[in-house]
């Protein structure tokens, strides 16, 4: 173990990749496991493709048909496309921005295995019975137990791994983000950031917001899974006959508008990453710089912004008014419009340039070739007459199909494109160039016959026989495309022993700093402090640091060079040197692994599989109660763990932060996720209030009984802000110095959070067995719909106290052995989350106890 | 050559035109004009088969040239400017390696491209929003529509006729007649769906939505679900028969309130 | 220390409006008058979250730009509630 390697194995051993916390690692795991559920994806569409040769099921039964169908959707969508971005983004974005790591390296080894034990979760649904089939849309109420033929095990094991999926983006995004605005090279401003970092960060600006939507979305679907409320169900008919009415009337549409809410951003979080990969290799491959470069900066983030408000495109034929259909007609199609733009700025930065046409940029080219086709092809869907007709046929998966995996299609390239940077190694040209043949000639076989078949309605089995030969063609498509990945792997596999070696910079007028330094990038990345002050990049010595903290601007700027300050060096290669020196404040270097986040994951895992065996609030088997108990103990002890192991991540002595310069970056992590947060409530709280809507404001007391009283939420409104006041007071106490200030206004804090939840229980109690005329049967989850949304919002926030209470109990002892005193921020951000449940409270009070 | 005539056949129809100019009221109001006065049947009513049929034309077309044109022209600048070797020195400022990223030049081509293709398409929208219009107001101008109520089940479609009697399986209707249907569904989300009629809507429990169609032709059309509600999704199909008016109505008269199952047609 | 009065200050308006919330509740202005006591307790209420926003959470004292940020969690949140309920009315 050398020490530059911060305390990690080296790569050749196994046990690197689960210790390993360094941001390339990390994009290196990212790859290989998008690609294995690439793979996991595509045999299952070839299984379907395959059962689409002839009208009418011969291969598969109906439900595996459907199972095949949804699970090629979610797996593509989810543990496919945005993953395998998001390795780029994790190997190049540091290096592009002149970064070290990410800002949280461990939390982003976690994002990485939430992220795989997802995908082994959705793996294990389908040998629970079967997975879940009601098409990656999930549509309401198809997506409940009632609906879910032998038991819905599988379904709700597919729903919980979505959540753990949806967590490691969490985790994910406040981690770019927060590393994007603090940590960027001296003199790199936002505008100058190299464009697929632009595209990432408006990418994780989207999924900050989107997913937490989808998560509320997925929340909500578990626990009409789990607990049994009914949010999703307006009445369960059995064999034509009604059993049981709900009257939610909004049930199906709260799906579709939270669904889609997240799942257009979704479409441009899949696809930005994929422009910025387009916009990089064609100013490389033309060795020209991109046109209108501000305007196609412009025009994401336009598009990003606009992304939040075109959602109800997909809903044109429910019942949504007139109005709201014009509004969102027009917002769709001004949507449509930057990336013409987009497109166009591509298209012109060709000309005048020196095309070299290299296998990324052969799959770029080919990408920016089926986007036209798949904007073409949209414009048609943004017409709403047209869009009626449209509505779940194949023209609407030929369309996307052509736009998601058009934008696939780059990040293809993407891989080539920066193979040699993070192997060293120089994949085989001609093989590279075969793969692009096969993949472009099988992509356009598979999905332009569905243009033309586009009258077979979507996920059947059953089509006209008059469209089978399109069919068949499409099958052979499909098969093509599968085999040219078999290149492909076999290209990259080979090539890391045989490739020639790639050098530092393998493609001529490539401009970003991952080029500018060795391939693969050493640990620390760059030889010094990247610095882009006069202009364009440079490396800063120690002694150059030094000297421009102290305001002495004439330091040189030579780089590379270990001079001065007579650190320790404890390496022995030059580089080695000048790095140790270059974390100021820390010259011993710190231990960058550490097995807690994958033990997290697996803690998870076991957790969320011990979950799925809850049906409707009973448990289903021994065995999954085992799995919960020992999944909650390894998740909760990992974590513990993780927040004892020292740890330092230091930030670089010189970098722009505009423009939260003056926000630490924990601080900074800890507002971004409160953003999310505030949009998973929002959207608990939109829920009951569409609901509500639904069903009629005023009627809505109807469903409750008169038990349920204002005075309990009072109390406990009293009790909150009591405590979030006495949080106030621990930090000053902190801050001036006082133990036992600090220790008993964070006791205090403790006992009203825990009164808090003594006197929900109380409450819940009492109104889970009321005994009235209107209710006999008491009033609880599953009652009506008035009692799954007060008693999941309520408890959702319920369990934001919870993990509060834990986090102030852990506080409270480091404060009792003397911590905090004088340096409050751990006190101050744990009360940033503290007030913000307050905050939430104070809204679901009103909602839920008064009006 | 047949799609320039047909181009043209549209372009002339004057409601083209018309309703690229005309405000949304106006709009519905000339299009709905031209049935008004005596009418004992809606055969001369723009269906919503006849306005699908004419935009997708004019959007294929367009589509097509605009696709081939754009497609053809970014193929033709890379090899224009495909990298040669033993080319001459030239004058061209490259980017070079850790250089602040800065734009290319051609910005006014750039505007110029984005405006044309901005004004396509919000034209064509445009034109489109006002028989998006005709189509959500038309059958409320007809007091004499035929109503049928369509409820979605796991896996077939049920009809309820204006008396009451319901029918599983197939859907009958007078030819000529603007027949909308209320769509609703029992258990979970279907879509309703007849493609030569051009009539679609989703069918949502707890919810009702609307479409309507004016069979113009007798004849046996197929009705598919297009939202996937479970294994029988493939099959959940259903028939629409137009018939003659007077079979029609000779029909019509021994239904009562009673329910039917007619075999779905394979 | 002046900051303490203050949260003392704003801990007692917190405690204030939300009684008066139930009082609302309590004096029967839900019978009469629902949409106004409607508006009435959530103003309040809101009134209340943004005191706790920017003085408990000290986003006063922070740069604009971390308030921009929950901002925009906000907007989102309001989005999708506003048009989605708008969409069935």
């Amino acid at each position: 173990m050398s020490s530059h390697e911060h305390g990690l194995p080296p790569k050749s051993s196994i046990s690197r990749w689960f210790l390993t916390t360094n941001h390339k690692d990390v994009g290196i795991l990212y790859i290989v496991t998008a690609l294995f559920f690439l793979v996991f994806g595509g045999v299952l569409a070839l299984l379907f493709r395959i059962e689409l040769w002839e009208p009418g099921a011969q291969v598969l039964s109906e439900l595996s048909y459907n199972q095949s169908v949804s699970a090629h959707g979610l797996l593509m969508v989810f543990w496919f496309i945005s993953p395998f971005a998001f390795g780029f983004a994790n190997y190049v974005v540091p290096l592009q921005m002149g970064a070290e790591d990410l800002a949280f390296p461990r939390l982003n080894a976690l994002s990485y295995w939430l992220y795989l034990f997802s995908g082994l979760l959705f793996g294990v649904s389908f040998f629970q019975g079967s997975t879940f089939a009601g098409g990656w849309t999930m549509y309401a109420p198809l997506n409940v137990p009632a609906y879910i033929p032998d038991g819905a095990l599988g379904a709700t094991t597919a729903v919980l791994a979505l959540v753990m999926f949806v967590a490691s983006v969490t985790v994910s995004s406040v981690n770019f983000l927060t590393t994007m605005y603090r940590m960027r090279a001296e003199g790199l401003r936002m505008r100058d950031l190299p464009i697929f970092s632009v595209s990432i960060l408006l990418t994780v600006w989207m999924m900050l917001f989107a997913f937490a939507a989808l998560l509320a979305a997925l929340m909500i679907l578990s626990a009409d899974h789990i607990i049994g409320t009914k949010y999703f169900v307006y009445q369960i008919t059995q064999s034509g006959a009604v059993t049981r009415t709900v009257g939610n009337e909004a049930a199906s549409l709260l799906w579709a508008h939270l669904f889609w809410f997240f799942g257009h951003p979704e479409v441009y979080i899949v696809f930005f990453p994929a422009l910025g990969v387009m916009a990089e290799t064609f100013q490389t491959f033309a060795g020209r710089r991109l046109v209108g470069r501000k305007w196609f900066i412009l025009s994401m983030v336009l598009v990003a912004l606009q992304s939040f408000m075109v959602w109800m495109h997909h809903m044109f034929l429910t019942n949504i008014n007139l109005t709201i259909k014009t509004v969102f007609m027009a917002t769709t199609i001004g949507i449509s419009l930057p990336f013409d733009l987009m497109m166009f700025s591509l298209i012109y930065t060709l000309i005048k340039g020196k095309v070299r046409f290299k296998t990324p940029f052969l799959f770029t080219l080919g990408s920016v070739i089926l986007f036209i086709v798949g904007g073409i092809t949209g414009v048609f869907l943004g017409a709403v007459v047209l869009d009626y007709q449209f509505r779940g046929t194949y023209w609407v998966v030929a369309h996307f199909h052509y736009v998601m995996v058009g934008g696939a299609t780059a990040l293809f390239g993407g891989l080539y494109y920066w193979y040699p940077k993070m192997t060293g190694k120089m994949y085989d040209e001609f093989l590279g160039k075969v793969n692009f043949a096969m993949y472009f000639v099988g992509f356009n076989l598979l999905y332009f016959p569905m243009f033309v078949a586009w009258e077979t309605p979507r996920r059947v089995f059953e089509y006209e026989a008059g469209l089978t030969v399109w069919h068949q063609i499409a099958t052979i498509g499909g098969l093509l495309l599968g085999a040219s990945f078999l290149v492909m792997f076999y290209n990259l596999f080979v090539s890391l022993w045989r490739g020639a070696d790639a050098g530092d910079t393998p493609w001529e007028y490539a401009t970003s700093a991952e080029w500018a330094v060795s391939s693969p990038p050493p640990m620390d990345n760059f030889p010094g402090l990247p610095s882009y002050r006069d202009g364009s990049l440079s490396f800063l010595s120690e002694s150059a640091v030094a000297a421009r903290l102290r305001g002495d601007g004439t330091a040189s700027t030579d780089g590379g060079d270990p001079t001065a300050d007579g650190g320790v060096a404890t390496g022995t290669a030059l580089d080695t040197a000048t790095e140790t020196h270059l974390e100021t404040e820390d010259v011993e270097h710190a231990d960058h692994a550490s097995i807690w986040p994958f033990a997290v994951g697996l803690g998870a895992f076991l957790t969320m599989l011990g979950l799925s065996g809850v049906q409707q609030g009973t448990i289903v088997g021994t065995e999954y109660a085992a799995l919960l108990g020992v999944g909650g103990v390894v998740t909760f002890g990992s974590l513990v763990a993780m927040t004892r192991e020292p740890f330092h991540a230091p930030e670089a002595a010189l970098a722009e932060r505009f423009p939260y310069a003056d926000v630490e970056k924990l601080k900074l992590g800890m507002w971004v996720f409160l953003a999310s947060d505030v949009v998973l409530f929002g959207a608990f709280i939109g829920s009951h209030a569409f609901i509500r809507v639904a069903h009629g404001w005023r009627e809505w007391h109807n469903l409750i009984p008169a038990e349920h009283v204002t005075m309990p939420g009072l109390i406990n409104t009293y009790l909150l802000l009591t405590s979030s006041f006495l949080v106030v007071l621990a930090m000053v106490a902190a801050k001036k110095g006082s133990r036992r200030g600090t220790v008993l206004s964070l006791v205090g804090t403790l006992a009203l959070g825990i009164g808090f939840l003594v006197n929900k229980a109380l409450e819940w109690q009492h109104l889970f067995h009321v005994h009235s005329e209107a209710f006999p049967q008491g009033w609880d989850l599953s009652t009506n719909v008035a009692s799954s949304t007060f008693y999941l919002t309520t408890g959702l926030h319920g369990a934001h106290v919870a993990v509060g209470l834990v986090i102030c109990a852990y506080m409270t002892i480091r404060a009792w052995n003397g911590a905090y005193q004088g340096d409050p921020d751990a006190i101050e951000y744990f009360g940033l989350y503290w007030h913000f449940v307050d905050i939430v409270w104070l809204f679901l009070f009103p909602l839920f106890y008064i009006l | 050559m047949f799609y320039v005539n047909k181009l043209r056949d549209i372009c002339y129809r004057n409601d083209f035109y018309l309703s690229l100019l005309l405000t949304k009221d106006m709009a519905g109001s000339w299009l709905g004009a031209h049935i008004d006065g005596v009418l004992l049947h809606a055969g001369d009513v723009r269906a919503p088969a006849d306005v699908f049929g004419d935009i997708y034309q004019v959007f294929l077309i367009l589509g097509t040239l605009v696709g081939v044109v754009v497609i053809a022209y970014t193929l033709y600048n890379s090899y224009k400017y495909r990298a040669q070797d033993g080319a001459a020195p030239e004058s061209v400022d490259r980017p070079s390696l850790g250089e602040l990223p800065t734009s290319g030049g051609g910005g006014r081509k750039l505007f110029l491209s984005f405006s044309i293709s901005a004004i396509i398409v919000l034209s064509l929208i445009g034109w489109t929003y006002t028989t998006l219009l005709y189509v959500e107001n038309e059958p409320a101008q007809h007091e004499d529509r035929m109503d049928v109520d369509v409820v979605g089940h796991r896996f077939s479609w049920e009809f309820v006729y204006p008396n009451g009697h319901s029918a599983t399986g197939t859907l009958r209707v007078p030819k000529n007649e603007l027949v909308q249907l209320h769509l609703t569904s029992n258990d979970v989300f279907h879509n309703f769906g007849v493609p030569e009629l051009r009539v679609k809507a989703d069918a949502i429990p707890g919810q009702t939505t609307t479409a309507w169609f004016v069979g113009k032709e007798t004849g046996e059309y197929a009705a598919h679900c297009y939202e996937l509600c479970g294994s029988g999704h493939s099959y959940m199909d259903a028939t629409v028969v137009v018939m003659e008016r007077d079979a029609y109505r000779e029909w019509y008269n021994t239904t009562s309130g009673g329910n039917e199952t007619e075999a779905v047609k394979p | 220390m002046t900051r303490t009065k203050l949260y003392v200050g704003i801990y007692v308006v917190l405690f204030a409006f939300a009684t008066v919330q139930a009082l609302v509740e309590f004096a029967g202005f839900l019978e009469s008058a629902y949409w106004e006591a409607f508006a009435a307790i959530m103003v309040l209420s809101a009134i209340k979250a943004v005191l706790v926003a920017a003085y408990y959470q000290h986003l006063r004292w922070e740069p604009r730009s971390v308030s921009y940020l929950v901002a925009g969690g906000l907007v989102a949140a309001t989005a999708l509630t506003g048009a989605a309920a708008f969409s069935i009315l």
